[in-house]
């Protein structure tokens, strides 16, 4: 069995700084893509085989974020490398982990080859934690590509594993690690993952106007769209975060978040269209890319892709002003099994972790200006102890 | 490339799989059937995988040992269904039947919202309590106590109620009487989390210091155990209050029905990896839009967002239809099983998969001291 023992643990400690700083193209990062030559998760010449080959290398590792009271928060997280080489690769992912982690668009029909690498905690030299990707809701999953490392395969540090996935559905997923999953996803292992319909590209004409886009195989143009967003809600602990920096023990009975998110950022950093500016400890690496802003222009039908991906709570978002219509839930179209529409009006949705729907905002009606999309868990429209701030946005009809 | 080691792996996954076809017999879900139940409010201790023991009240059936959860009483759609309560807690207790309508109760004692059992202390005649109804609806339901529920149905004292569909036929079941509801096998998810620290008072008769505002439970249990404990197998005798388990199977192809219920105080989101499930039922009532349609408001989730007091029926399918690899790991001339999908046998598996020094199994090195946290 694979064991190891104490007996070497301490000369591996030793030589974990040269594995990446003296030798950093380790022979263990292995990227699998048809067509990529140089092993950068870049197709150079397509394979006629795989004609519809996607590929995607993501590091798996620890870094910062900034909260919206300012405060820099250790997370762990995933970081996308495509692009670059191997050894660019290990280097460029340390200590760059994202929130939410890069968002995973793919196109229904896909050949999905999705790369991960560990590259390790440098914060936490002491840590072994391998990690997985677990596609949450991927319909017919296979256990060796489903990141569930109890039945599954999970990648050590310094080496990869390449998933694959058939995308044979569209709809909102989400991904996230699954190892020791209380703290991987705690810590910010988390990440917005939709498939787009291959209805796309086809137009249907619905209530007068036609579209191309569509949140699903819909036949008849129902979920058409003119401009989509996806937005994953979340929370962190920081104690639990402060903990892990400061290699304490990890106060799980006790887990209490007091940073509530929308992708990865509290308000009013929700309501910055660009990436946020990169925090001071992890080198200066942008690492909040994915704003949580919502604009449009009068008129137009706007599909938001939400979800929420946490360890400790439902949430309910509310539309104010603007109602929400749900055609999607977990990443099905929302008809009976007979075909019978269930798309249904409302103001508000709640979801528990795990849980995601596709809403239709209609703004034919709707006087330019700020809606506000918020928490009606009214405790959690704060950051930490700064008490206006939370899981709230703005959608900005100009 | 492909290691031994991981082969292994895989193999022993298979071999896990293979195992679900010898499985047959355990189709149906665990409980007490017929129309007529003798239960005894007792008291006694479960086991939780950390070592500890936890003392608790619960249902026995008959004289037999107290156990968590209570008997799952298993019935006939249309039967008259009479449960007489015997108590031996310190405590009155009672059963209340949520969905079920007209339900009478006799004997023991005058109660708040039901006739009670009367405490251990009381005369022999007051501590027994007969309930009757007529189970009109097919479906998945909870039992527990009418007395105290804040504290009792924490300590225990609670159950599964299963009412099959008028006309039930064991070889082709149904979960109510439409064949849209047909299943191959069932499993009951019973939800429920334990606070320590109410157990501990009971125990040591502190009743009046428990503290609801300050609950805080320590303990998720599926079926009355926490993982990995549900893995083992049911009426395990280093678990004898705790019978039932929680380890789903089925073959390829086949129909699963989910019977999840939100047994305690919080909500869960209780997601199942593999496929959608299909939620055709709740609270005992499918989702029809009018009598005899069908479930044909059902919709296809990926986590069940389960509400205390709730009760929701799913079934859940997988094939490993059209994963572009032949996940039962046949090769080309090898023969297809019942159930499984045809258009990928034997296409091998499109990646190579790590050597095994590169791949962690979390559950080994967590035991190693070296690295818990
Ligand atoms: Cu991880």
């Amino acid at each position: 069995m694979n064991v190891i023992s104490r007996g070497y643990l301490v000369p591996l400690l030793l030589g974990l700084p040269f594995l990446f700083v003296v030798n950093p193209i380790s022979a263990n990062v292995f990227v699998q893509c048809p067509g990529d030559i140089d092993g950068d998760a870049v197709i150079d010449t397509p394979d006629p085989n795989h004609p519809h080959a996607k590929c995607m290398h993501l590091s798996g590792g620890d870094g910062f974020i900034t909260m919206a009271d300012g405060k820099e928060m250790y997370i762990f997280g995933f970081a996308d490398v495509t692009g670059l080489t191997p050894g660019e690769a290990m280097i460029t992912a340390l200590l760059s982990a994202n929130m939410p982690s890069p968002a995973i668009v793919l196109n229904e029909g896909d050949e999905f080859y999705l790369t991960l690498t560990n590259v390790g905690m440098v914060l936490r030299p002491d840590l072994f934690d391998a990690h997985t990707i677990h596609w949450h809701g991927f319909p017919q999953a296979a256990p060796v590509f489903d990141g569930v490392p109890d039945a599954s395969l999970a990648i050590k540090m310094g080496a990869s594993f390449t998933y694959y996935y058939k995308v044979n559905d569209p709809g909102t997923f989400m991904y996230h690690c699954h190892v020791e999953a209380t703290e991987h996803m705690q810590m910010g292992m988390l990440g917005n993952l939709y498939v787009k319909p291959a209805q796309n590209g086809t137009p249907f004409t619905y209530q007068g106007k036609t579209y191309t886009q569509f949140a699903y195989n819909d036949g008849d143009g129902s979920t058409g769209y003119d401009v989509d967003f996806a937005i994953q809600m979340g929370s962190f602990d920081p104690e639990f975060h402060d903990a892990s920096e400061a290699v304490q023990p990890l106060p799980f009975a006790h887990m209490k978040d007091t940073y509530p998110m929308l992708n990865g950022r509290g308000y009013p950093d929700t309501i910055i269209s660009t990436a946020l500016p990169a925090p001071s400890k992890n080198g200066g690496k942008v690492s909040q890319k994915q704003s949580s802003l919502i604009t449009a222009n009068q008129g137009k039908r706007i599909l938001l892709r939400l979800s929420n991906l946490n360890v400790t709570e439902f949430y309910t978002l509310a539309s104010l002003g603007i109602p929400m219509q749900i055609v999607g839930k977990d990443a099905k179209l929302l008809r009976g099994p007979d075909g019978k529409n269930l798309y249904y009006q409302t103001n508000s949705v709640t979801l528990g972790s795990g849980e995601s729907v596709d809403i239709i905002f209609d703004t034919q009606n709707v006087t330019p200006g700020q809606y506000f999309l918020y928490t009606t868990n009214l405790n959690y429209l704060s950051n930490n102890t700064e008490d206006f701030g939370g899981m709230m946005t703005e959608i900005v009809i100009n | 490339m492909q290691s031994n080691y991981v082969t292994q792996k895989l193999s022993m996954l298979f071999l896990i799989i293979g195992l679900g076809w010898a499985m047959n017999t355990l189709a149906a879900i665990s409980g007490i059937t017929g129309s007529s139940f003798n239960l005894t409010a007792k008291k006694d201790y479960i086991s939780t995988p950390d070592g500890n023991s936890i003392p608790m009240w619960g249902y026995a059936n008959g004289t037999g040992l107290m156990q968590y959860p209570g008997p799952t009483l298993i019935v006939n759609q249309g039967d008259t269904i009479t449960i007489i309560l015997k108590n031996e807690l310190p405590q009155p207790v009672s059963i209340v039947f949520p969905g079920q309508t007209g339900v009478t109760a006799t004997g023991g004692i005058a109660g708040l919202i039901t006739r009670e059992a009367a405490a251990v202390s009381a005369p022999v005649a007051d501590r027994t309590v007969t309930y009757t109804f007529t189970a009109t609806h097919a479906g998945t339901y909870l039992y527990h106590s009418g007395t105290r529920p804040e504290l009792q149905i924490e300590m225990g004292l609670l159950g599964a109620l299963i009412v099959r569909p008028t006309g039930f036929n064991a070889s082709n079941p149904t979960a109510y009487n439409h064949p849209h509801t047909a299943y191959n096998y069932e499993y009951l998810f019973l939800l429920t989390e334990i606070d320590p620290n109410i157990h501990e008072l009971v125990e040591f008769n502190q009743l009046n210091n428990v503290d609801n505002t300050a609950y805080f439970p320590a303990y998720w249990m599926l079926n009355g155990r926490a993982a990995p404990d549900t893995l083992l197998a049911e009426n395990n005798q280093l678990l004898p209050h705790q019978p039932y388990n929680c380890l789903p199977r089925m073959h390829p192809g086949d129909k699963l029905l989910m019977r999840v219920i939100g047994g305690g105080r919080d909500l869960h989101p209780f997601h199942h990896h593999g496929n959608h499930a299909l939620v055709i039922a709740k609270q005992g009532r499918l989702l029809e839009s009018t009598p005899g349609a069908g479930p044909d408001l059902a919709t296809s989730v990926f986590t069940i967002p389960s509400v205390p007091g709730e009760t929701v029926d799913a079934i859940f399918e997988w094939n490993g239809a059209d994963l572009g690899w032949d996940i039962y790991g046949h090769q080309p001339g090898d023969p297809l099983e019942a159930g499984e999908y045809a258009p990928d046998h034997g296409k091998p598996i499109p990646v190579i998969l790590p050597e095994g020094q590169n791949l962690a199994f979390w559950w080994f090195l967590e035991r190693q001291s070296i690295f818990r946290k």
